[in-house]
């Protein structure tokens, strides 16, 4: 019997909306695969390219950073520089052979439960139609 | 990294049925007590209640535990409740770490061997983390409680009669020759807001009697140099020397300039005689000029709205003031005419209806138009207009006064320079945050007040005023320290490039260029630690404390390992 | 001179000024009629001028001031007397009992599905249903349910029933728990006790109540929040999905008089939503004064309009019943016009929390004719009362939007300190 692919996919949400987010979800006890593994950080803006980079040259099938919606950041604007990052990211991605949909920005407010269950399952669907990171070569 | 004589202690909340139900507890403790560094695993019912706290205290110290990890709700609701008994048990709060295996896994997950796997996993990242944590210290600052007020109209006068008190100085710079501003020039205020210029008055001269004021007139500040708690000012009088003086806080109260109507030749204004702005006829009105002039008006048009289109948003005074000025000229030429012609009435506060309903019942009319000219007519002037239903319409007057928008002051882009706080698109300063900090800036310890924020009215520059002081009051107390934020970010200088990537990103001026060194440099009295310069930083060569790449990387490494 | 000071009521304007005090190292009992803090801007999915979300705004502020060593909150609590004198005040506070220790309730929500008990939940404009045991919303704060003894039927038909006590697994309910009053030596007092809505039901033009598709602002914000009673579906009492709306501005302002200077706003926030979350919506705004007063407000209007919300200046609007839902007459430019809708929202009045008059009995302030707590403009002090001591922040004072009531709050906060800085000084200058 072969085996469903359970893709394995970092999180970075930020402390102030999405984690809320998230938190939101776990209290309406919502069904969120356990697909994502969730990395806390202050501000989306905090997730350098190099953390999402390093997700998947160890392996992830997957990275999703979620932040405040435009015009939330609890920093002001921390999350327009994570929007222009990402942006400039997705080549990046290419040049390495990989699929720039593998990497997911999303907003997600804080009363957002619903949202942020959906954004990581539409996400885990993604990812599984994708099949597993092709640079996923030695497991540690 | 978990070395030798780390003890790393690991307590699993059951969170009664919540998380035991959901989670295989002894299977997590089986596969978390065999990791480097871990001394002990141990559960509890319920870790928050007073007995589970006192439970974790006592074993932290029972067990010589060095680094802790509870796996449990959500931080939102317990990371600082045991960050606190770890300060009690005598651990750094920063060796902890809390785990988030309630929301974060036995909610969402129903499945028991998933949701048990997810929770192993979850906590051997913690585990992998908090080996790599290192005790952080709260900075503790002192503090200058003075203050620095930059205008001198109403809403400088009424910070510093706020402030000041025999504990605390304020220093309040005008730059021309006397105090009040617009307020102290107009001829009255609404009625139901008081005896305008007796108020008015009697605030300046309470500022005049107040010891603890430093007033200084036809000054400018010059330079603004520092930290909430401790900015050091100079200040140039127009005549003699700079002076220099150390503040903890600014209030910047620079006021409001006027849309020019002569700036559309549509207006008249300054071609087309007896053509006035609002503020023209509160003087004229003030210094009885008006009662003197030869022929008194018989026939007078309010134009509202001047320059709404031009600046993008209505300034929300001009229907009212104009309201009070058609009543004063009403009671002065009992049998003139005075005819508004309005776009939309904006009469937002409690009061402001009934005194219009008033002024109809008075007969002052009211016309819904758009104003399209004013110009020259064959007996006095003329002013044309297009009414709601597209209907274009004339009417003769002797006497046309325009309400013009409130704009930003001029001073502001300089003063925005020098104290680093931003500009909106319409050009006032900008605050903090629209809605929670009105009155606060970017720059922690500059807050903006009254017109100079955006256009408003008396009573609401008051509170302005009031409010930028209750924040100043609340945190700089005389003697007393400022604690700072923990967690903040540090440029480590020996990969600084010196791109100054972090200056440009960070949005609080607490990344500088340190022009000695080649190197950015970071204030930890400043910082708020976002991580913004962390992740923009093309050399890496930031590190936020508590979020360091090292720690991250290991949490990704543990999700990534399951 | 007593330090410690009595906030009266948790919504923005009191949450915000006991912080400030707190911070300034005083302590502060927080007096909250309901189970929850927040008040009415927790309710809001969005808030204009920027459309940014309440909740990630608002919940760490909450969140804050449940952690503060220096607040104490107490919720279900009303003022009943005030004795003694500016600086020297014992305020006498009723807790009603919410039978739930908030010591050992860790809000894991495990009572409410076993209660028999399904009654209409006012917190959600009465869109959906709670239990007798109950948190008003998900995410309210604090997150300890209460009993609603109206509802339950151990206190209203004295029942055995102890469904919720066995759920729980934490002892945390108590039935026996007694209403009590507490005495608390205070110096200064601030009011921050809010608006109230006012009730389109006395305007029967409109509708409201008789047909299905109208609803009241309240009504329309708890639709589209995300944590509201359709998860911020937009979906009509009749299951459906609006294709065409009208919302109605200036609902009672001729009855009460004044303009509450914030319903063009969020009128124009509703439209949007309705823009966003629905393909293809048509939306018409109907208005007799556009007012959007300060820097930023116009160009909400501005975006609004250009997303393609009709604005149409009116008056003398009526709502019918027809086949497609409603029939919104009203009269523009002089002409009698009609737009056929499936929904009708209401922007009506904000009004004085009906509390206040009892309560400035109770402090011994004025309000003003329209229930307002009056202030001392005629020597432009907008959060003075007319007793010292006694302050006013927010809504309570008059209609505002969030940034005024957090600013009438700070504004207090400095009332409070400078005077007793003022005070402080023979001290200060001796050390
Ligand atoms: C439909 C609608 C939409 C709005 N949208 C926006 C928006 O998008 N943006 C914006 O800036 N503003 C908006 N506003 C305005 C905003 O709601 C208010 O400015 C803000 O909520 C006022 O806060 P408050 O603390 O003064 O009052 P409230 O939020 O009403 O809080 C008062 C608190 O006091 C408690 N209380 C009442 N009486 C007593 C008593 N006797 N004893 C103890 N406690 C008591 C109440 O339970 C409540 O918790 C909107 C208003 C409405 C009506
Ligand atoms: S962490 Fe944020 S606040 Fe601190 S220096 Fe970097 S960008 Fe500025
Ligand atoms: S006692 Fe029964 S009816 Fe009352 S709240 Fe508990 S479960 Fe509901
Ligand atoms: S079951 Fe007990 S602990 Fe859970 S929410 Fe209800 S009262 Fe609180
Ligand atoms: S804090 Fe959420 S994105 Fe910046």
């Amino acid at each position: 019997m072969a085996d469903e692919f359970t893709p394995n996919i970092v999180g970075f949400l930020c402390n102030w909306c999405s984690y809320g987010g998230a938190d939101r979800a776990g209290s309406s006890k919502l069904d969120i695969p356990p697909s994502i593994s969730v990395v806390r950080v202050m501000c989306s803006s905090r997730v350098d390219p190099s953390l999402v980079l390093n997700s998947l040259l160890w392996g992830a099938d997957g990275v999703l950073v979620a932040g405040c919606h435009p015009g939330d950041c609890h920093y002001k604007e921390g999350n327009y520089f994570t929007r222009r990052r990402f942006a400039q990211l997705e080549k990046v991605l290419e040049s390495l052979g990989l699929d720039p949909e593998r990497v997911e920005l999303a907003w997600v407010s804080a009363s957002e439960g619903q949202r942020y269950a959906d954004v990581v399952n539409d996400f885990t669907e993604k990812i599984k139609s994708l099949g597993p990171n092709p640079l996923k070569k030695t497991p540690y | 990294m978990a070395s030798e004589e780390y003890r790393i202690g690991v307590y699993v909340c059951e969170c009664g049925p919540n998380i035991a139900d959901a989670v295989d507890i002894d299977r997590v403790i089986e596969e978390i007590s065999p990791l480097p560094g871990v001394a002990v695993v141990k559960r509890h019912k319920l870790f928050c209640s007073g007995e589970g706290k006192e439970f974790l205290k006592q074993d932290i110290i029972d067990e010589n535990i060095t680094h802790v990890v509870v796996a449990a709700c959500s931080p939102k609701d317990h990371e600082a409740t045991f960050a606190g008994v770890c300060k009690e048990a005598g651990i750094n709060p920063y060796l902890y770490q809390i785990v988030n295996i309630r929301e974060g896994c036995a909610w969402i997950i129903k499945d028991k061997e998933a949701a048990t796997k997810k929770a192993i996993s979850y906590i051997r990242a913690g585990v992998s983390r908090v080996g790599y944590h290192v005790p952080l210290e709260q900075l503790e600052l002192d503090s200058v409680p003075d203050v620095l007020v930059i205008g001198g109209g109403i809403a400088g006068i009424e910070a510093a009669l706020s402030l000041a008190s025999p504990i605390r100085k304020v220093y309040l710079i005008e730059k021309t020759e006397t105090l009040g501003g617009t307020a102290a020039k107009l001829a009255g205020l609404l009625p139901y807001q008081g005896e305008g210029p007796g108020a008015i008055k009697s605030k300046i001269d309470a500022v005049g009697e107040n010891e603890n004021i430093e007033v200084y007139l036809e000054s400018e500040v010059e330079k603004a140099l520092g930290f909430f708690g401790n900015f050091e000012i100079s200040i140039r009088p127009h005549e003699g020397d700079p002076v220099e003086l150390n503040v903890g806080a600014i209030v910047v109260a620079t006021g409001f300039s006027n849309y020019d109507p002569a700036e559309d030749k549509k207006w008249g204004y300054g071609k087309v005689d007896n053509v006035f702005t609002a503020l023209d006829i509160e003087e004229q009105i003030s210094s009885g000029e008006i009662k003197k002039s030869k022929t008194a008006p018989k026939k007078v048009a309010l134009i509202h709205c001047v320059g709404r289109d031009e600046v993008g948003y209505c300034s929300g005074i001009c229907c009212n003031y104009l309201f009070k000025i058609a009543n004063n000229l009403k009671e002065t030429f009992k049998d003139a005419n005075i005819t508004h012609f309005y776009r939309d009435l904006c009469v937002p506060n409690k009061n402001d209806e009934a005194f219009f309903n008033n002024l109809k019942e008075k007969g002052i009319e009211f016309v819904r138009a758009d104003v399209s000219g004013v110009s020259k007519g064959k007996s006095g002037i003329e002013v044309a207009y297009t009414d709601e239903s597209g209907e274009k319409g004339s009417l003769d007057v002797d006497m046309v006064i325009l309400a013009p928008a409130v704009k930003p002051g001029e001073d502001t882009e300089r003063i925005a320079e020098m104290l680093d706080i931003t500009i909106d698109e319409t050009g006032f300063f900008e605050e903090e945050h629209l809605l929670l900090g009105p009155v606060n800036t970017a720059v922690d310890g500059v807050y903006i007040v009254g017109c100079a924020q955006g256009p408003r009215n008396i009573p609401d520059t008051i509170s302005q005023s009031n409010a930028a002081a209750g924040a100043i009051l609340s945190r700089l107390i005389p003697g007393q320290k400022l604690l700072p934020e923990v967690k903040v970010s540090e440029v480590l200088e020996s990969l600084c490039t010196g791109c100054q990537t972090c200056v440009n990103v960070c949005s609080y001026g607490a990344a500088s260029y340190d022009e000695n060194k080649g190197v950015s440099v970071i204030n930890e009295a400043i910082c708020r630690g976002c991580g913004n310069c962390v992740g923009s930083c093309p050399s890496g060569a930031i590190r936020s404390k508590h979020f360091t790449e090292t720690q991250l990387h290991q949490e990704v490494i543990e999700a990534l390992l399951s | 001179m007593n330090k410690d000071i009595l906030v009266i009521g948790g919504g923005i304007a009191g949450i915000q000024a006991s912080l400030l005090i707190a911070e300034s190292g005083r302590k502060v009992y927080l007096a909250e009629k309901t189970s929850m803090i927040g008040g009415n801007a927790i309710k809001f999915e969005e808030v204009f001028p920027n459309m940014e979300c309440s909740t990630c705004m608002l919940a760490p502020k909450q969140q804050e001031l449940l952690q503060n060593a220096n607040i104490e909150l107490l919720t279900l609590a009303t003022l009943k007397r005030l004795d003694g004198s500016p600086g020297d005040f014992t305020a006498t506070i009723q807790v009603k009992a919410g039978y739930v220790s908030p010591v050992d309730c860790i809000g894991c929500g495990a009572c409410y599905e076993p209660c028999p008990v399904s009654v209409k939940n006012p917190f959600e404009e009465n869109l959906n249903e709670r239990k007798a045991i109950f948190v008003p919303c998900a995410g309210a704060l604090p997150n300890v349910p209460v009993i609603d003894t109206d509802n339950c039927v151990r206190f209203t038909k004295g029942e055995d029933c102890t469904a919720c006590q066995e759920a729980c697994m934490f002892e945390a309910i108590d039935f026996n728990q007694e209403d009590k009053e507490l005495q608390l030596k205070v110096g200064a007092v601030v009011v921050a006790t809010g608006f109230d809505e006012f009730d389109v039901k006395d305007l029967p033009e409109y509708g409201y109540g008789e047909l299905d598709c109208v609803y009241t602002a309240m009504e329309f914000e708890r639709l589209f929040a995300s944590n509201g009673p359709t998860l911020g579906e937009l979906t009509l009492r009749n299951g459906e999905t609006p294709k065409k709306a009208a919302i109605v501005h200036c609902v009672g302002r001729d009855k009460v008089g004044y303009c509450s200077g914030i319903c063009c706003m969020y009128s124009a926030k509703f439209a949007r939503f309705l823009k966003h979350k629905i393909d293809g919506a048509e939306v018409f705004a109907l208005y007799s004064d556009l007012c959007v007063p300060g820097k930023l407000n116009e160009r909400f209007y501005r975006e609004t309009l250009g997303e393609g919300v009709s604005y149409i200046h009116c008056g003398n609007v009526k709502v019918e019943k027809n086949s497609k839902g409603a029939k919104v007459t009203y009269d523009s430019a002089g002409k009698s016009e009609s737009i056929d809708v499936d929904m009708v929202i209401l922007a009506p009045a904000v009004i004085a929390n009906p509390d206040n008059v009892a309560l400035a009995e109770i402090l011994g302030i004025e309000c003003d004719s329209r229930g307002f707590f009056a202030t001392e403009t005629g020597s432009l002090a907008p959060v003075t009362t007319s007793r010292e001591g006694i302050y006013v922040a927010g809504c309570a004072e008059s209609p505002k939007d969030i940034a005024a009531s957090i600013t009438q709050a700070g504004a207090a906060v400095n009332k409070i300190i400078s005077t007793a800085e003022r005070a402080s000084v023979p001290q200060a200058v001796e050390d």
